[in-house]
């Protein structure tokens, strides 16, 4: 039983593993922190799974205790990132010399979302999933008005970044 | 087109430079341990419980035998019994808390949860703390008023000679304030430590997630 059920676990992870680099890759800053992080997210669904009924989705479920694990549990070592006020990167881009191609304005959109808080993360995270309102709110624990308005200010600040 | 939705595009199509795990990559880590402050937290709330249940049994004889003496042994053991029914309780609570931090809650929840877990250790040392310390004073004031009861029985129990009344007794409160501030302090300075490192980001993020409720 123990072996099958390990069996359909490894599987379903494998096939689904792109969500839990997405999240690494969001949450921390190089491969050693991405490793550990996807290591300490793969024994937190392994923990759970026994309970996982099937109900929802493998990766819908996915989502939850990869992200609770990335911004609850996980303890970030010294290298892991360090989350930046808006302010600060808006200063450092305009910094920069602008250069209006779209390569240019995702790099400094994926970077400007990389220094959100966790919080904030998580939000952009299933939004760019796309994730419903509805999911997105259960999934944090606010309701699906707060987490729309959230959503609107933070893509507002964006866009002042990105057309300062 | 919205940037946002470029960037939504764009990040839906990042597949291909995704890193791959093959099946025994992950299958070789179920074998691992789990580093998540929930261990952590559990450790070191379990070593809390012991440590304040533990302390309470172990008075030396010698001081029973003193305040049994001057009058106190009724009031010790009342003080006792009210203890480990607190005691009892906070542990119930404890382990309450514990079993309902589940990482398939929201993130909120799950915070939550972790928080009154921390917070029902926290209470149990608050009140030991305050109780140790009510005790101490209380127990203070009663010596103080019987400073010749007190004086004769630690000439006759410990054997205390060459020295005055007056001065014995100032030795006497001084060294027990002393252990009370020194005693308080660890305990306070033990807690920033604990708090410092495994929930500053716990509550930074929990803050965070309130905000958006305002």
């Amino acid at each position: 039983m123990n072996k099958e059920l390990e069996h359909s676990f490894v599987t379903q992870l494998e096939e689904n593993q792109n969500i839990v680099h997405k999240i690494c890759r969001l949450y921390t800053n190089d491969s050693d922190a991405h490793n550990d992080l996807f290591q300490e997210i793969t024994i937190q669904l392994w923990r759970a799974f026994p309970k996982f009924r099937g109900e929802a989705k493998f990766s819908t479920w996915m989502y939850r205790v990869a992200l609770n694990t990335a911004i609850t549990l996980y303890r970030k070592s010294k290298r892991s990132i360090q989350t930046q006020d808006f302010e600060a990167i808006s200063f450092k881009i305009s910094a920069d010399p602008y250069d209006d191609t779209t390569e240019q304005q995702l790099k400094l959109m994926y970077s400007a979302v990389k220094n959100l808080n966790d919080i904030d993360k998580a939000l952009v995270f299933l939004y760019l999933e796309d994730k419903n309102y509805k999911e997105i709110s259960e999934t944090l624990g606010i309701t699906e008005v707060n987490a729309r308005v959230k959503m609107n200010r933070i893509k507002e600040k964006l866009r002042t970044i990105l057309n300062p | 087109m919205d940037e946002l939705e470029i960037l939504k595009k764009q990040w839906q199509n990042q597949e291909q430079v995704l890193p791959h795990l093959s099946y025994n990559d992950i299958y070789k880590m179920l074998l691992k341990k789990s580093s998540s402050i929930v261990k952590w937290i559990f450790f070191i709330s379990i070593a809390e419980l012991l440590f304040w249940t533990l302390l309470s049994f172990f008075v030396p004889e010698s001081s029973t035998k003193f305040s049994d003496d001057i009058g106190l042994h009724n009031i010790l053991v009342a003080v006792n019994i009210l203890n480990y029914v607190v005691f009892g309780c906070f542990i119930f609570l404890f382990y309450r808390n514990y079993r309902k931090i589940s990482i398939t809650d929201s993130i909120k929840h799950l915070m939550q949860n972790i928080l009154s877990t921390r917070k029902t250790v926290k209470y149990f040392v608050i009140y030991n703390v305050t109780m140790s310390a009510l005790l101490i004073i209380g127990i203070n004031i009663y010596y103080y008023l019987n400073q010749d009861i007190v004086f004769h029985f630690m000439t006759e129990d410990y054997g205390i000679t060459h020295i005055t009344q007056e001065r014995f007794m100032k030795m006497f409160f001084a060294i027990q304030i002393l252990f009370g501030i020194v005693m308080l302090g660890f305990v306070l300075l033990f807690y920033r430590i604990v708090y410092g490192i495994l929930l500053r980001r716990l509550h930074k993020n929990y803050k965070e997630l309130k905000k958006i409720e305002i």
